[in-house]
C-alpha cells in the first residue's frame, strides 16, 4: 500500500470509532504506551485564503481532537506517532494516535491497521465517486436562444 | 436603559422549561407511534437548516447543531445561541494554515459570468430551476419509497469520469489582467473575531471573518438594499461553488500537512463594475468573496455583494448603509441582535416606572394655564 501518512487519518476515520478505539485497545495489549501530549478535545480554527485577493481570514471553528503518543515494546523498539481529527472525542484521537505509530514503524499488528486504511481508502473512494456522480448527473452547458441546437436531447 | 433585579419566579420559569418540552412531546399524546425526531434524521433530511445553525453558530459541528435545532424545536436563532455557548466551554487547540479552496470536493459547480467555464458547469442539488409547487406527494411517503429513492438513483446514475478539483475562474480572468493583481501586502495576520472586539476601522480579514459567522436574513437585507439601488455593485456570479473542504493541520510527529477532515462549504466570488486603478493604471473589475460552512447561496453571494460594498466604502467612504463598516458588521450577528430584540421582555419595571413619572408630570405642566 502507498496511501502516504498524512491521508491515514482520513482512511481510518471512515471507520466507527467504536472500531478504532477497539483495535487500538488490543494492539497495545502487549506494549508500554507513554502520552507525548495529553489526548484532548477542543476547537481548531479554520483559516481560508479568501478567492478575491487571498488574504486569510478565518471560516469559523470547528471540534477537533488531538493526542500524540510513544509505543515501546519489551525488545526496546520505539514508534512515535500522533494525531489530530476533526471530533469531539478524545478517546479517538488517542486510539488513531496509537495506530499512526504502530502502521508508521510496523510494530505488531501492523497489518490489521493496514486492513482498516485500505477498507478505509475504499470507503472513501465511494464517497468521492457519489459525489463525481452528483456532478456528473447535472453537468450543464447553457445554449443561447438563439442557438437551434438543444442540450436537452438525449444523445 | 437599566435593568431592575428581581426574585421570585423559579416554579414559573421551570415550568416555562416544562411546558415547553410538553409542546415538544404533545404528539406522542393521541398518537402512540409518535417518535421523537433522530438526530440522523434533521441532519439529512433538514440539511439546509442545519447548514444554517453551523455557519451562524460559527461551529463547523453538524450534530450538534441538529441536536440545537431539536432542542430549540426549530429555531434557528436559539440554535445557533445554543451552539455557541458550547464553544465557549472548549478551549481552542489550534488553527490551520490558509486552505485554499481549489482543493474543494465538489458536489456544485456553476458561473452566471460565462457560458462555459474551464471544467465545466454542474448544477448539483439546486432548488434554482425547480418549480415552487407544494409536492403534496409527500404528506403521507412510506418509508418504503422513501428509502428506495436514493437507491434507485445511485443505481441509474453512471459512473463519471471527473478530476478531483477544479480551476477557479477568477484566476483565468487574473491572468488575462482583467482583475487586480494579488500583492504580497495583503497577506497579513488574520483578524480573530472571538478574541478581539470590533473596533473601527478593520481590516477585512475581520469584515469576512463576522460576516461568514452573521445570520443570513440581515446579510441578505443589507445586500439586498444595495441591489435595489442603495449602492451599485451590480455583480456577476464569476463562480459559486459548493464542496466538502479537506481540513489541513500538521501532523505531530512529521509536521506533515495531514487531513484531519472535512468540512461542507459554499463560496461564492462576484465581479463587479470595473474601474481605474489607484495610481493611473488600466481599469480592472472590482471583486467580492463571500463563504460560509455549510450549503447557503443565499448567504454567500450576499456576503461576497457587501465584501466588494464594504471595500469601496473603505476606500472612498460610505455613500449608503451597506457601505458602511459599523453599519453592517455591528449589525448582521444573529446572537448579538436576537439577544437585543429579547432582552426588552425582561423587566424594566424601573425605568418604565420613571418614564410613567416622567409623562405625568409633563402631561401636569402641559395643562396649567402658562
Amino acid at each position: 500500500m502507498n496511501l502516504e501518512r498524512k491521508d491515514w487519518i482520513r482512511a481510518l476515520t471512515a471507520h466507527p470509532a467504536t472500531v478504532l478505539n477497539a483495535l487500538a485497545a488490543e494492539l497495545t495489549a502487549g506494549c508500554d504506551v507513554k502520552v507525548k501530549s495529553l489526548p484532548q478535545a477542543g476547537l481548531g480554527l479554520l483559516t481560508l485564503a479568501d478567492g478575491a485577493f487571498h488574504e486569510p481570514y478565518y471560516l469559523g471553528e470547528f471540534p477537533l481532537s488531538s493526542c500524540s503518543v510513544e509505543l515501546s515494546l519489551a525488545d526496546g523498539r520505539r514508534a512515535a506517532g500522533g494525531a489530530q481529527v476533526i471530533a469531539d472525542d478524545a478517546e479517538l484521537a488517542r486510539a488513531l494516535a496509537i495506530l499512526d505509530a504502530i502502521f508508521a514503524a510496523r510494530f505488531p499488528g501492523w497489518d490489521r491497521v493496514e486492513m482498516l486504511i485500505e477498507s478505509g481508502v475504499l470507503r472513501c473512494a465511494g464517497e468521492d465517486r457519489r459525489r463525481r456522480m452528483i456532478l456528473a448527473a447535472t453537468r450543464v452547458d447553457f445554449a443561447m436562444l438563439n442557438n437551434t441546437e438543444n442540450d436537452d436531447d438525449e444523445s | 436603559m437599566s435593568y431592575v433585579a428581581i426574585k421570585g419566579g423559579g416554579r414559573a420559569i421551570a415550568g416555562a422549561a416544562a411546558v415547553t418540552e410538553y409542546l415538544r412531546t404533545a404528539e406522542g399524546l393521541d398518537n402512540d407511534r409518535a417518535e421523537p425526531l433522530e438526530i440522523d434524521a434533521i441532519l439529512h433530511q433538514l440539511r439546509h437548516l442545519v447548514d444554517r445553525v453551523v455557519s451562524e453558530g460559527g461551529v463547523y459541528h453538524p450534530k450538534f447543531a441538529a441536536l440545537a435545532i431539536k432542542q430549540s424545536l426549530g429555531d434557528t436563532l436559539e440554535a445557533a445561541f445554543a451552539l455557541r455557548a458550547w464553544r465557549s466551554t472548549r478551549p481552542r487547540l489550534s488553527a490551520t494554515p490558509p486552505l485554499d479552496t481549489t482543493r474543494m470536493r465538489l458536489i456544485r459547480r456553476i458561473s452566471s459570468a460565462f457560458k462555459e467555464i474551464p471544467g465545466g458547469q454542474m448544477l448539483g442539488p439546486t432548488p434554482d430551476y425547480a418549480l415552487r409547487l407544494l409536492r403534496l406527494e409527500l404528506m403521507d411517503e412510506s418509508p418504503d419509497a422513501f428509502r428506495a429513492v436514493a437507491r434507485a438513483w445511485l443505481d441509474n446514475c453512471p459512473d463519471a469520469r471527473l478530476p478531483d478539483s477544479f480551476p477557479k475562474v477568477l484566476d483565468a480572468l487574473r491572468a488575462e489582467g482583467l482583475l487586480p493583481p494579488v500583492t504580497a501586502a495583503r497577506h497579513q495576520t488574520a483578524f480573530d473575531i472571538t478574541r478581539e472586539p470590533l473596533v473601527f476601522p478593520l481590516p477585512r480579514s475581520a469584515a469576512l471573518a463576522t460576516m461568514a459567522r452573521a445570520e443570513t436574513g440581515s446579510l441578505l437585507a443589507i445586500a439586498y438594499s444595495n441591489m435595489r439601488g442603495y449602492g451599485d455593485v451590480h455583480p456577476t456570479v464569476a463562480e459559486l461553488r459548493v464542496g466538502y473542504l479537506p481540513v489541513l493541520l500538521p501532523h505531530p510527529v512529521t509536521g506533515e500537512l495531514t487531513e484531519a477532515g472535512e468540512v461542507l462549504i459554499t463560496e461564492c466570488e462576484v465581479v463587479a463594475m470595473y474601474e481605474a486603478e489607484e495610481n493611473g493604471g488600466k481599469p480592472m473589475f472590482t471583486i467580492g468573496y463571500g463563504a460560509c460552512f455549510g450549503h447557503n447561496e443565499v448567504k454567500a453571494i450576499s456576503m461576497a455583494i457587501l465584501d466588494r460594498a464594504l471595500q469601496k466604502g473603505m476606500q472612498d467612504g460610505a455613500a449608503n448603509p451597506s457601505e458602511d463598516p459599523e453599519f453592517v458588521l455591528l449589525h448582521v450577528d444573529g446572537v448579538d441582535s436576537m439577544g437585543f430584540a429579547s432582552h426588552y421582555k425582561m423587566p424594566h419595571y424601573v425605568t418604565f416606572q420613571s418614564d410613567l413619572d416622567r409623562l405625568r408630570t409633563t402631561q401636569q405642566k402641559s395643562g396649567e394655564p402658562a
